[in-house]
């Protein structure tokens, strides 16, 4: 869909390198997003992928290397900061306060509560039926699929220009997946998006450009549709993730 | 569902426990004797759990164990032990006026000025050690020593005598059961401190970001909130609340003296182990089961009251390692 | 065989080079001085002093097990000292003879009773948190002083226990002049106990360089890759500890055997042993059991000749009145340097030295394989 757009880059990431500890899992990353688009990042387990969702928003600290956001380097802001620019974050396990109400999960979430928060809240929960239905409920109660949309709705809810989502597919039965990626799919038509995705189906009916990582660093990137095309490349990067399917 | 059925029966078993607990003593103790003490076992647990309650939201929501709590817990004593020695006009008034006014400039001054302490402590020493439990132990543990060796520049080495404003002093007898007044104070503040606590969780905003952060402080980062600034608040609320503890203990038991923290924050060690780490109810819980049980044994046999608590500690550690309310995680 | 490999090649170099360098010197150097305070300072008070430095230094470097090479800390080392005292207390004071048998199975029952106790500690906590470890033994340590005090039959209560120790140990035994040296039961014990510390103190250092102090070292680095790579952490926790408290209830028994005298405040104190252990291994260095002979040092010679400091400082400055507050304070001082030491060189003195040699050797290229780089000791908690 929205491919067309000006051709504005949101988020730059230059040559970055990220330690666990001891370990050097970033080795030299670069990647950017640019605006009106889904940047999808792929890649087998193990690859970084998590870990460079994580740096750019600052929860892991990198040694080296840039991250640019709207032409602001932001590398050395801590996370707090970070998402207050307007990046919103769904990590790989969704971060769900599983003792909070689903009201409660919102409330946390948002960052100022005024008339646009509420009419975004409300976009959002008619967008996410069940989040509206299990309203009052525990949130460790909710499936892992309605998990998923909570955790993606706490991430909208605020005025986000940049959604960092890490796996949402993930562990989620066939039609749900296709619940999210019609959500994502809406999102996109006011944020642009980064997602880190196993799932090639998923991938390739979100995805505008693609990044492949391997070890630590970039391998391939371009057009997804050059990688619908490319059998090839699918199967030496992503041969595991559709034998799953 | 298993796990929610699991642990509404847990609930249960736990209030089971709680009652047959309460009601052994009966079987050694007269009726009216068991009264009074069972009012001076919760007295007690509502002055614990004030310390406890601290250190187990500061180790929720930082995953910080603050040796230093017992150090905190004196300084509220001695600050309120001074506020007494400049108004003891008011403390020794015969009246309830001028008693309660006393007793409220002390506990505001001792929460303040204890709260900027732990400012002060996790802007200078704590924060350079987060996420490392082994260097947060030694250096709160240094902190330690250093503000009860503070304790002796400033107030000299030796006991001092706390006096009980005159109208909280002496009993009531209510049908034989004698109830000391003071008692019945601290369990009204106890009760009032926990309410409030459980408001500001359960209600506000800022209680609820509190309590996401308990479960997942990446997460809460990630959102946008200020998750340092928090730290640092809720090191103060625990401090204040310490001090407040400190307070109250040291005219209970009518003395302030440097190392007197050493032994509450053992006490309160015990209460959010059994009580389990980050939960507020369960400090509360864990207070009352170690205030009760203390003042039980302490009148049945003398000799094994301070070990009767360690025993229930193992023996909740055996059958449900992360205490009775484990919290988030 | 074929030709060494590049790493024996290494090793060899490193033996020999140790047999050289200045560190082997220090160590010939201490144990020398260590052997001649009798003879060179008979006083009373320097023996005294060396002894304590010798046993705290091997309590400290045994309390290192746990701490650096473990990653626990514990509260209870002084307790499991102070059970060591208790036992040979009890076996050559209260209720047996002095005798060789009965003094030797009071350290037998001091090494049996820690054990258990530090197994069932650690079976308590370590299934939980490793924090749970320090909390709990806190907890225990003030039980076991509240016991001790009050159990006033069993144990003599707050007045202890005096003992006397046997044959050649006897206060009264003296053998007479040799070469001026007064040879007395205190001779006799101080080399006794030196000995020992030394014995006890090498079979640390081999249990640290044993294939298990290394999965240790391992599991106090990263315990989820540790567990990954399929050790029971639990399990080597657990032996750690106990070895570690073993060698602690030792040490408290030669301890009790200089001071010939046990009570619950300076043989179990958590606030007398425990502090002056903690400062000692923070300021000597975790992680590397050489730390406490500097730490126990420091501290000792200090906490002895404070007095003379402070009636020193009295006469040259009478009138500095804070001057005097603070010596007379002089934990307060100990604990800032203790808080500073933690931030600043959480090391040690033996941890930063060896650091910056570390990096001297780096500067100027030595051989060394490439698959090699060594690691300095106990580089981190
Ligand atoms: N806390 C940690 N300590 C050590 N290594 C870690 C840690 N977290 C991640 N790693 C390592 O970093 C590498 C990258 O991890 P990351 O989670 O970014 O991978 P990923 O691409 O997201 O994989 P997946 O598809 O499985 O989610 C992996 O090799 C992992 O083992
Ligand atoms: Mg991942």
């Amino acid at each position: 869909m929205g491919e067309q757009g000006v051709d504005e880059t949101i988020l730059e990431v230059q040559g970055v390198h990220t330690f666990i500890g001891q370990h050097h899992i970033l080795q030299g990353i670069s990647f950017d997003a640019k605006a009106d688009a889904v940047t999808v990042l792929i890649g087998r387990n193990g690859a970084g992928k998590s870990t460079a969702l994580k740096t750019v928003i600052g929860l892991l600290p990198s040694s080296k290397g840039k991250i640019i956001y709207k032409g602001k380097e932001i590398q050395k802001n801590r996370p707090f900061e970070i998402a207050r620019m307007g990046i919103g974050f769904v990590p790989e396990n969704m971060g769900i306060f599983s003792e909070l109400t689903v009201e409660e999960n919102m409330r946390v979430a948002m960052l100022v509560e005024n008339e646009a928060t509420a009419r975004r809240l409300d976009r959002t929960l008619e967008m996410f039926a069940d989040l509206k239905k299990f309203w009052k409920a525990k949130a460790g109660n909710l499936s892992g699929g309605q998990k998923q949309m909570l955790a993606i709705a706490r991430a909208i809810v605020n005025d986000t220009s940049l959604l960092l989502i890490d796996e949402p597919s993930k562990g989620l039965a066939p039609i749900i997946v296709d619940a999210v990626i019609d959500a994502i799919n809406r999102i996109k038509e006011h944020s642009v998006v980064v997602l880190v995705e196993q799932n090639f189906y998923m991938a390739s009916s979100v995805g505008d450009y693609f990044f492949i990582l391997d070890d630590g660093m970039v391998a391939h990137a371009g057009h997804v549709e050059a990688l619908i095309q490319d059998e090839a490349l699918q199967s030496k990067y992503l041969g595991i993730s559709e034998a799953e399917e | 569902m298993a796990e929610s059925i699991l642990r509404r029966w847990n609930q249960e078993l736990t209030i089971a426990g709680a009652i047959v607990l309460l009601l052994l003593p009966l079987i050694g103790i007269q009726p009216k004797t068991y009264l009074t003490l069972t009012i001076a076992g919760i007295a007690m647990g509502m002055l614990l759990f004030l310390v406890a309650s601290g250190v187990s939201i500061i180790f929720g929501l930082m995953d910080v164990l603050n040796f230093a709590h017992g150090a905190l817990f004196a300084w509220g004593a001695y600050v309120g032990f001074t506020v007494f020695k400049y108004l003891m006009k008011w403390v020794v008034a015969d009246s309830v006026l001028q008693n309660l006014a006393v007793f409220f400039i002390a506990i505001v001054a001792a929460m303040v000025a204890v709260a900027l302490l732990g400012v002060v402590l996790e802007r200078v020493i704590v924060r350079r050690v987060y996420g490392n439990h082994l260097f947060q132990i030694l250096i709160t543990f240094g902190a330690t020593i250093v503000l009860v060796e503070l304790i002796r520049v400033f107030w000299g080495p030796n006991d001092e005598t706390m006096t009980v404003p005159l109208t909280f002093a002496g009993n009531w007898d209510i049908m034989d059961v004698i109830v000391y007044r003071y008692r019945v104070i601290c369990i009204v503040i106890g009760a009032m401190v926990y309410a409030v606590l459980q408001l500001i969780l359960k209600k506000t905003k800022l209680g609820t970001i509190v309590r996401a952060g308990v479960e997942d402080r990446d997460m809460v980062q990630a959102m946008g909130h200020n998750i340092y600034l928090l730290f640092t608040g809720v090191f103060a609320v625990g401090a204040g609340l310490a001090a407040l503890g400190g307070l109250a203990m040291s005219i209970f038991s009518l003395q302030v003296y440097p190392d007197m923290g050493g032994t509450y924050l053992l006490f309160a060690f015990i209460v959010v182990i059994i009580g389990g780490l980050g939960s507020v109810t369960g400090s509360l819980v864990g207070a009352l089961i170690v205030g009760l049980t203390y003042n039980y044994v302490a009148y049945l046999v003398p000799w094994a009251a301070a070990g009767v608590n360690i025993l229930i500690m193992i023996i909740i550690l055996l059958i449900r390692p992360t205490g009775l309310f484990a919290a988030g995680k | 065989m074929a030709g060494p490999t590049p790493v024996q090649i290494f090793h060899e170099e490193e033996k020999k080079r140790q047999y050289r360098s200045g560190t082997f010197f220090l160590k010939v150097g201490l144990l020398l001085l260590f052997l001649l305070v009798p003879v060179l300072f008979p006083a009373f008070k320097t023996i005294d002093l060396a002894m304590q430095i010798v046993l705290f230094a091997v309590l400290v470097a045994s309390f290192d097990i746990l701490l650096g090479y473990t990653g626990i800390l514990s509260f209870g080392h002084g307790m499991f000292f102070g059970i060591g005292a208790y036992c040979v207390a009890f076996l050559i004071g209260k209720y047996g003879m002095p005798s060789y048998t009965n003094l030797a199975l009071g350290f037998l029952i001091a090494a049996i009773v820690s054990a258990a106790l530090a197994l069932l500690i650690s079976f308590l906590t370590l299934r939980v948190k490793t924090i749970f470890f320090a909390m709990i033994t806190l907890a225990i340590a003030e039980l076991a002083i509240i016991l001790a005090t009050k159990l006033t039959g069993f144990t003599g209560g707050e007045d202890g226990i005096s003992l006397n120790t046997p044959g050649i140990f006897a206060v009264s035994f003296n053998m007479g002049d040799f070469m001026g040296l007064e040879i007395t039961g205190r001779v006799f014990t101080y080399y006794f106990i030196l000995f020992s510390c030394i014995a006890l103190f090498l079979i640390m250092l081999r249990f640290t360089r044993s294939p298990l102090g290394r999965v240790l070292q391992a599991i106090r680095d990263n315990v989820q890759r540790a567990e990954a790579l399929g050790y029971n952490t639990f399990l080597y926790q657990s032996i750690s500890i106990t070895f570690g408290c073993i060698m602690a209830a030792l040490i408290g028994g030669l301890y009790a055997m200089w001071v010939g005298y046990v009570n619950p405040e300076s043989s179990l104190g958590v606030l007398t042993i425990m502090l002056d252990v903690l400062l000692m291994v923070i300021i000597g260095g975790m992680g590397t059991l050489y730390g406490g002979i500097i730490g126990a040092a420091f501290l000792k010679i200090t906490q002895t000749f404070l007095p003379d400091l402070q009636h020193l400082a009295m006469d040259l400055f009478p009138h500095a009145q804070l001057l005097h507050n603070v010596l007379e304070r002089w934990l307060l001082l100990f604990g800032i340097l203790f808080i500073l030491v933690v931030i600043f060189f959480p090391k040690g003195v033996i941890g930063s030295v060896n650091e910056y040699l570390l990096q001297r050797k780096m500067a100027k290229p030595t051989i060394s394989p490439s698959s090699f780089t060594p690691t300095p000791p106990g580089n981190r908690p």
